[in-house]
C-alpha cells in the first residue's frame, strides 16, 4: 500500500481497501458498493475510538496487500477468499468481521436488498399489509388438533 | 388506523401509581424484580390489601420509548451488566459476556417474552420417577408440587394473560411463516399444530388491543396487545394505592436478624446511593441468574455460603432448555418476520418417548428475525459464502425455534466471579453450562425433525442455527420437598430463611419443556395467595 500524503488521504486509501475486503468476506452479488462503503467507514470509526483494534487494522490492511502475491484488489474472488481464510483466526479478521456483521447488516438499504422492510408499527403492522399472504400453500388448520 | 402514531389510546397510555413508603415501614413486602414472577406477586398482593415496594434495576420504558429496530432495542431493554460464562457451551465462545437475553426494565422480561403458553404435563412435575435410569449426571428431583394443584392456576393464569386457544378465547390468525411450518408439520404426519396457545390478543380482551401483527414483540411490543407486567399487572397494583414501585433500583443484599428472618433490602438507587427498606417479607424474582446471585451475595457471617444456601444448592441446577433454530429456504417468498413472531406451535413431540434415544420432550414454535439478529445469531462467527447464502434467502426463508427440557445438573451453576466486578463493584455472575448427552440428543433429533417438516413443503436447504443466549432461565433456587434436596419449599418460601420467598423461573424443579412464563405466572398467583394468608394469620 503507498504511503499517502496526506491524513484524508490515508483514510480514503483505508475505506477502499476495507470496502473490498468488507465485500470479499461477506459477497452479495445484488449489493452495490454502497452499504459495503458505508460499513468500512462504520469501522474505520470504530478504530478511531479503540487504539488496539487502529493499530491491528493498520498492520492488518497492509498484510492483506502482500499475503496473496499482488494487491488484495486484484485478486480474484477465489484467491481472496483463499488469502481471508488464511488470516481468519487473527485478532485483525475477527475485529473485521464482528464489526461487520453488527454494521452491514444494520444498514436500511441492506434490509431493502434483502427484502426486510424494517419498522412496522407506525405503518399498523403487517394486519393489513401482508401477513398473511403467502399464496404457494394452503390454508393451513390454526386451532390445535384433537 | 387505530393504535399507530398517538391516535387511539393503548394500554401504556395508563400510568403506573406510585405511593412513596417509608424506608423504616416494617410492614412492606419488597419484592426484588417486576417481570413475570415479580410483577405477578405484585399485583396479586396489592390487591389482597398488602403493601409492597418493587424494585426494578432497570428504567421504567413504555410503549413510546419501544423502536421497531433489533439493536437499539436490544441496547434499550436487554440486561447488559458484565457477565462471564465457562463450560462447553458455545454461547461461552460466542458470546462470553451475554450468558441470557432478558431485559432490565420496569415489567421485566415479559416486556419481550413471545407469548408461548403451554402448560407443563402432569409427569413432567415428576421427572425424576418418570424418566428412569440412563440419565448419569442428572440432577433430577420430582416437583414437591403436581399439576393437578397447579391447575387451578394454570386456569387464573391463562385467564390473567389473555392466553389464546383455551377458555373460549379464539386462536390468532395464521401469518406466513405458520402457513409453512403448519403445512410442513402436517405432511410429515404431525397433527398437534396451532397458532398457540399465546398470550397476545386475536380480538381485544381485557383492556388490550388485538395483534396488529407488527412483528416486534421482542422488540416490547408497541401496540399492547401482548400480556405483560407492564402493561396488565403493575398499573393494576398502582390503582390500589398499596404499590411503590422503584425503578433503576438494583437490590445488592438481603440482611437479616438474629432470630433468622430477613429485615431488609439493601440497595443502589439511580443515584447509586445505598438505600435500606425495612421488609416484613422479601420477595426474590430477578430471573434465574440474578435471584441465584443476589442470595450469594447476600452472604453473611451467619450464612457463609448464601442466603438460604445451607443445601449447597443456590445456583446449581441450572436450566436453560434445550433450543435451537432450524431456517430454511424456499423458492418463493415466506416474509418470516411479518406477524405475530411465535404464534406457531407444535407439540407432537412434547411427549416422553423414549424411544427416540432421550427423556422429556421438546416443541417446536414459529421464530423470525429480522436481518441484524439473523446475521448476529444464524451461524456466530461465520462468514464467507455460506453465511451470504443464508442471508441472500431472508426474503424466502421460514424460521423455527425448538424448545425442550434440559437436564438439571448440579455442575451448571451460577457463582460469583471474585475477579470481575461490574459498574457498582460487585462480583458479577459467572454462568457455567455444559450439556448433558440428553440435551444434544434431544436437539440433534430436533434439528432433523424440524429440517423435515421444511422439506416435507420444498424447502431447497437449511441451517441448524445453534442455541441463542438463554432467554429461559430456570433452576437455579430450586424447590424442593426437603430442605436438603433444594432451596425453596412448596410455596416458594426458603427453607432456610421463612420470610425470604423466590418467585421466579429458580424455582422449578425441572424444567419441563415447555416455555416458563406460564409456570412462573400460575407460580407466582400461588405464591403470594400463600403470602397474603400467613400475613392475614399473623404467621409472617
Amino acid at each position: 500500500m503507498a504511503t499517502a500524503a496526506t491524513p484524508a488521504a490515508a483514510e480514503t486509501t483505508a475505506v477502499r481497501a476495507l470496502t473490498v475486503m468488507v465485500r470479499a468476506m461477506f459477497p452479495h452479488p445484488s449489493f452495490p458498493d454502497g452499504p459495503y462503503e458505508r460499513c468500512a467507514e462504520t469501522i474505520l470509526g470504530a478504530a478511531g475510538e479503540d487504539v488496539r483494534f487502529r493499530t491491528q487494522l493498520d498492520q492488518g490492511l497492509r498484510d492483506l496487500d502482500v499475503a496473496g502475491g499482488a494487491p488484495f484488489a486484484e485478486l480474484d474472488d477465489a484467491k481472496k477468499l483463499e488469502v481471508l481464510r488464511g488470516m481468519s483466526s487473527t485478532e485483525f479478521f475477527e475485529g473485521v468481521r464482528s464489526r461487520v456483521i453488527t454494521s452491514l447488516y444494520d444498514d436500511r438499504e441492506v434490509w431493502s436488498l434483502l427484502g426486510y422492510e424494517g419498522p412496522s408499527y407506525d405503518q399498523g403492522g403487517y394486519a393489513s399489509r401482508g401477513f398473511d399472504d403467502l399464496d404457494w400453500l394452503p390454508a393451513a388448520r390454526i386451532e390445535q388438533g384433537s | 388506523m387505530a393504535g399507530t402514531n398517538g391516535a387511539a389510546p393503548t394500554p401504556f397510555d395508563a400510568p403506573i401509581a406510585s405511593q412513596s413508603f417509608s424506608h423504616d415501614d416494617e410492614d412492606v413486602v419488597v419484592i426484588i424484580g417486576s417481570g413475570a414472577g415479580g410483577g405477578t406477586i405484585a399485583n396479586e398482593l396489592c390487591q389482597q390489601g398488602v403493601r409492597v415496594v418493587v424494585l426494578e434495576a432497570g428504567p421504567h420504558l413504555t410503549g413510546a420509548d419501544y423502536v421497531n429496530d433489533e439493536w437499539p432495542a436490544f441496547t434499550q431493554m436487554a440486561w447488559l451488566d458484565n457477565r462471564t460464562t465457562s463450560g462447553s457451551w458455545r454461547v461461552a465462545k460466542d458470546f462470553p459476556n451475554l450468558p441470557a437475553w432478558t431485559v432490565k426494565a420496569v415489567g421485566g422480561t415479559t416486556t419481550h417474552w413471545a407469548g408461548a403458553c403451554p402448560r407443563f404435563k402432569d409427569y413432567e412435575f415428576r421427572a425424576k420417577s418418570e424418566y428412569g435410569g440412563g440419565l448419569d449426571g442428572a440432577n433430577l428431583l420430582d416437583w414437591p408440587l403436581t399439576r393437578a394443584e397447579m391447575d387451578p392456576y394454570y386456569d387464573k393464569a391463562e385467564i390473567k394473560m389473555g392466553v389464546t386457544h383455551v377458555q373460549g378465547r379464539p386462536p390468532l390468525p395464521a401469518n406466513n411463516n405458520y402457513t409453512v411450518f403448519a403445512n410442513g408439520a402436517d405432511r410429515i404426519g404431525y397433527t398437534q399444530y396451532a397458532t398457540g396457545p399465546y398470550a397476545t390478543n386475536a380480538e381485544p380482551y381485557d383492556g388490550r388491543p388485538a395483534s396488529i401483527q407488527d412483528g416486534f414483540n421482542f422488540q416490547g411490543d408497541k401496540h399492547g396487545a401482548k400480556w405483560s407486567t407492564l402493561i396488565t399487572e403493575l398499573p393494576r397494583a398502582g390503582k390500589t394505592g398499596n404499590l411503590d414501585l422503584r425503578p433503576e433500583c438494583q437490590a445488592v443484599q438481603i440482611t437479616h436478624n438474629g432470630g433468622g428472618k430477613a429485615d431488609a433490602v439493601l440497595y443502589l438507587d439511580g443515584d447509586g446511593n445505598l438505600q435500606r427498606q425495612r421488609a416484613k417479607v422479601v420477595v426474590i424474582a430477578c430471573n434465574a441468574i440474578e435471584s441465584a446471585r443476589l442470595l450469594l451475595l447476600s452472604a453473611s457471617p451467619l450464612h457463609p455460603d448464601g442466603l438460604g444456601n445451607s443445601s449447597g444448592q443456590v445456583g446449581r441446577n441450572y436450566m436453560r432448555h434445550v433450543t435451537g433454530s432450524v431456517y430454511a429456504r424456499f423458492d418463493k417468498p415466506v416474509h418470516m418476520y411479518r406477524g405475530e413472531t411465535m404464534a406457531g406451535v407444535v407439540a407432537d413431540e412434547a411427549p416422553h418417548d423414549a424411544d427416540r434415544g432421550f427423556a422429556g420432550g421438546y416443541y417446536f414454535e414459529t421464530l423470525a428475525l429480522g436481518p441484524p439478529f439473523l446475521a448476529a445469531f444464524a451461524e456466530p462467527g461465520s462468514w464467507g459464502p455460506e453465511f451470504t447464502e443464508i442471508m441472500d434467502a431472508y426474503a424466502n426463508t421460514a424460521g423455527l425455534w425448538i424448545t425442550g427440557e434440559d437436564m438439571p445438573q448440579e455442575t451448571n451453576r451460577i457463582t460469583l466471579n471474585g475477579a470481575v466486578t461490574d459498574q457498582h463493584g460487585l462480583p458479577v455472575p459467572n454462568v457455567h453450562f455444559d450439556d448433558h448427552p440428553n440435551d444434544a440428543a434431544m436437539r440433534d433429533h430436533a434439528w432433523a425433525q424440524g429440517e423435515k417438516m421444511y422439506e416435507a413443503v420444498g424447502s431447497t436447504g437449511a441451517h441448524r442455527t445453534t442455541p441463542y443466549p438463554s432467554t429461559h432461565n430456570m433452576g437455579t433456587a430450586r424447590m424442593s420437598e426437603k430442605p436438603g434436596d433444594g432451596v425453596v419449599n412448596p410455596h416458594g418460601a426458603c427453607h432456610d430463611v421463612p420470610n425470604v420467598y423466590v418467585g421466579d423461573g429458580s424455582v422449578f424443579t425441572t424444567g419441563a419443556a415447555a416455555n416458563p412464563t406460564l409456570t412462573i405466572v400460575a407460580l407466582a398467583i400461588r405464591e403470594a395467595e400463600h403470602i397474603g394468608g400467613e400475613i392475614r394469620a399473623g404467621r409472617l
